[in-house]
């Protein structure tokens, strides 16, 4: 389980980064926790006075790591079954998944959830490298309209079914 | 008698479905790799939208305890390491698979899981009820004591680095805080976005930090090439031998008991249990059993089940009785709740005390078809493992968004989800543990709404935050936790590094 750890051949700049992302997002709400404000009836410690709290912590603890990570202290990345830990990252297949979620999010109004759906599937399927990809396709339709015919039908989970299945009324409910 | 009148409601037939449809699914999502039960829950919550409250808590019900006896056949099965609660199963069951005992191995666990599980249930039904009576006399003060104890076991406990789980929870804290303040009404860290008055999301945050998250990590470096299953051999010699039974039975009785007790305090739920039971059945071992440890031990399999499953249930106790979340999962079962306009606490047993005895009866059922499940289908198990890993993952993502797009029905929280899904991403890849910042979420604001009632009442005197018995003495325990969990903690890094050494030299 540890013996990643002992390998620090990794440059740390991204975790120092990540790290300074909770100083940062700390540091802003502590900036504009000022401007929430206190009504006059108010006897307690107010609204403000939690945010402070929270906010100072994320400075510390997140000061706390990165001056932890330059003492060569790095953090142990989380392991799984599909995870081949000597590879390297994929950062394009990231990117991908990342670009294929969005496009899924801008397609769900517009074309309808099943399309939406098929598209994110096939895309996805298609940047972990599904073998052949005609049949990833063919899976991805079929599990986009059972999904529509059993949440938009079945249990009445309103998904817009778009305008190709408009007129197919098992598919909402 | 209460519990009677559940059951006349759970074992109506239209709930019996309902408990087998959440038992089966959540086995069956369980089981997929990397699918812990937290992610299970999260994922599985679209389902239950349209149910009414007692069949949406029956099949939750169901999808809780499937979701947690899934993992154990994954981490049997599989030939690589599991999820972390079933981590120890895969010391012992990963081995008894491979010597062709994989059988003998699914049967002790599903077995064990059920007398545990069905054990731990009773010591709900009687426990319960006496611990949400003595909540209701507790003031705000108690519940600020409860909840620093729950903050600081889930921040501090979880994971390996300290610091990053406090990260975790005080990122979690701050989501939390966005929205409208629940004592005064004025808008916090919205910044006039109309978005974000009502908050984020506990369902955006859940499902976006597990599975997305947990999508993008292992996209990023998923291992190709086909998925090796140890297959699962047939024949008379497979199931559990007579010898195997009397192996078994007091690792079970073991693992109950030392599972529901850590299930109930906040001190790290299924892992710890599991862990300790795996030590206490090494250390029981006598003779060429000891010697089988490392090897594919039975007790070794039978202990942390069965400590599995009653954790699992110890666990509700906390959650159904006082409203605190103790472990991931748990945050997801009480946002599930909160769903339907269910608010688990002391006044629970008494406003719906119809409603909290059908969901402990069919804790019942759901063992019970568990158990019969889960031997006769393990073929399709293996199946469900043997799903080609573009389609597990392209699938997870599928429901992620979909979980996420019901919640509204607004295409922009499946941007949330998105944001929170590479934030989890990270958090994945160097090392913060994503369950505190979940418990953060949902137990920040009531913490926040808690002490400043109590702070109110004292005029601004911290010291009425120690005022009451009850904080003291909760306060004090705290302190000898610390001292325990830190020795549990050095335990389960030797328990780690023995089984470490002994992987090399096999």
């Amino acid at each position: 389980m540890s013996s990643h750890a002992l390998t620090p051949t990794r440059r740390p700049t991204g975790e120092i980064l990540f790290a300074l992302l909770f100083v940062s997002v700390g540091a802003a709400g502590l900036l504009t926790a000022g401007s929430i404000p206190i009504p006059p009836s108010e006897t307690g410690i107010g609204p403000r006075a939690f945010p402070y709290i929270v906010c100072g912590m994320l400075v510390l603890v997140g000061t706390g790591i990165v001056v932890q990570v330059l003492r060569g202290k790095v953090g142990q990345a989380e392991e799984g079954e599909d995870l081949d830990v000597d590879a390297k990252t994929d950062w394009i297949a990231l990117a991908k998944l990342v670009g294929f979620v969005i496009l899924h999010i801008f397609l769900i109004e517009p074309a309808g959830w099943p399309v939406a759906a098929a598209v994110l599937f096939s895309g996805a399927a298609w940047t972990l490298e599904a073998k052949p990809l005609g049949k990833a396709i063919l899976v991805s339709v079929a599990m986009a309209l059972v999904l529509q015919y059993v949440f938009g039908g079945l249990l009445g989970v309103s998904l817009p079914p778009g305008p190709l299945l408009e007129g197919v009324p098992f598919f909402h409910g | 008698m209460l519990l009677l009148e559940g059951f006349s409601t759970a074992l109506q037939p239209v709930y019996l479905l309902y408990a087998l449809g959440g038992v089966f699914v959540g086995t069956a999502v369980g089981v997929l790799p990397g699918i812990g039960p937290a992610m299970t829950v999260a994922l599985l919550m679209p389902i239950t939208y349209a149910l009414d409250p007692a069949a949406a808590l029956i099949v939750f019900a169901g999808i809780y305890y499937g979701g947690m006896y899934g993992g154990s056949t994954t981490s049997i099965l599989l030939n690589t390491p599991g999820e972390s609660s079933s981590i120890v199963t895969a010391l012992e069951g990963n081995k008894m698979a491979k010597a062709g005992r994989g059988a003998a191995a699914l049967a002790t666990a599903a077995i064990g899981s059920f007398i545990a599980g069905t054990i731990a249930t009773v010591l709900l039904s009687f426990l319960a009820p006496v611990v949400a009576d003595l909540a209701v006399g507790l003031g705000p003060v108690d519940y600020v004591a409860l909840m620093v104890v729950a903050f600081l076991t889930v921040g501090a406990l979880l994971g390996a680095s300290v610091l990053r789980g406090l990260a975790s929870l005080a990122l979690g804290l701050f989501i939390g805080l966005i929205g409208i303040d629940d004592s005064t009404a004025q808008q916090r860290f919205t910044f006039d976005n109309p978005n974000l008055v009502d908050g984020i999301d506990m369902v955006l945050v859940a499902v976006g930090l597990f599975a997305l998250g947990e999508a993008l990590y292992v996209a990023s470096k998923l291992r190709h090439g086909p998925v090796e299953v140890i297959p699962v051999s047939k024949g008379k010699n497979a199931w559990l031998s007579k010898e195997d039974w009397k192996r078994s039975w007091k690792p079970w009785l073991r693992g109950t008991f030392i599972g529901f007790p850590i299930g109930t305090v906040p001190a790290g739920g299924a892992d710890v249990s599991t862990f300790l039971s795996y030590a206490a059945e090494r250390k029981l071992a006598k003779g060429a059993h000891k010697a089988q440890f490392g090897k594919g031990a039975i007790e070794g399999v039978a202990g942390p089940e069965a400590a599995n499953n009653a954790a699992a249930a110890g666990v509700l106790v906390p959650l159904l009785t006082l409203g605190i979340p103790t472990t991931a999962t748990a945050a997801m079962m009480l946002t599930a709740f909160q769903r339907y306009q269910i608010q688990p606490g002391p006044l629970l047993f008494e406003n719906q005390s119809a409603l909290v005895w059908t969901l402990i009866a069919s804790l019942y059922v759901g063992n019970l078809m568990l158990l019969v499940l889960n031997l006769p289908l393990v073929g399709l198990w293996v199946k469900i493992l043997q799903i080609p890993r573009p389609y597990l993952y392209a699938g997870i993502l599928v429901f992620a968004a979909l979980g996420a797009f019901s919640v509204n029905f607004s295409p922009s929280d499946v941007g949330v989800l998105l944001v929170v899904g590479i934030l989890g991403y990270f958090m994945r890849r160097y090392g913060y543990p994503v369950a505190p910042m979940v418990v953060a979420m949902i137990l920040g604001p009531m913490f926040e709404v808690q002490l400043r009632r109590s702070l109110q009442l004292s005029q601004n005197d911290p010291a009425a935050l120690i005022s009451t018995p009850f904080a003291v003495v909760v306060y004090a325990t705290m302190g000898l936790i610390f001292l325990g969990s830190w020795w549990l903690r050095r335990r389960q890094a030797a328990l780690e590094a023995v089984t470490e050494k002994e992987e090399v030299s096999v």
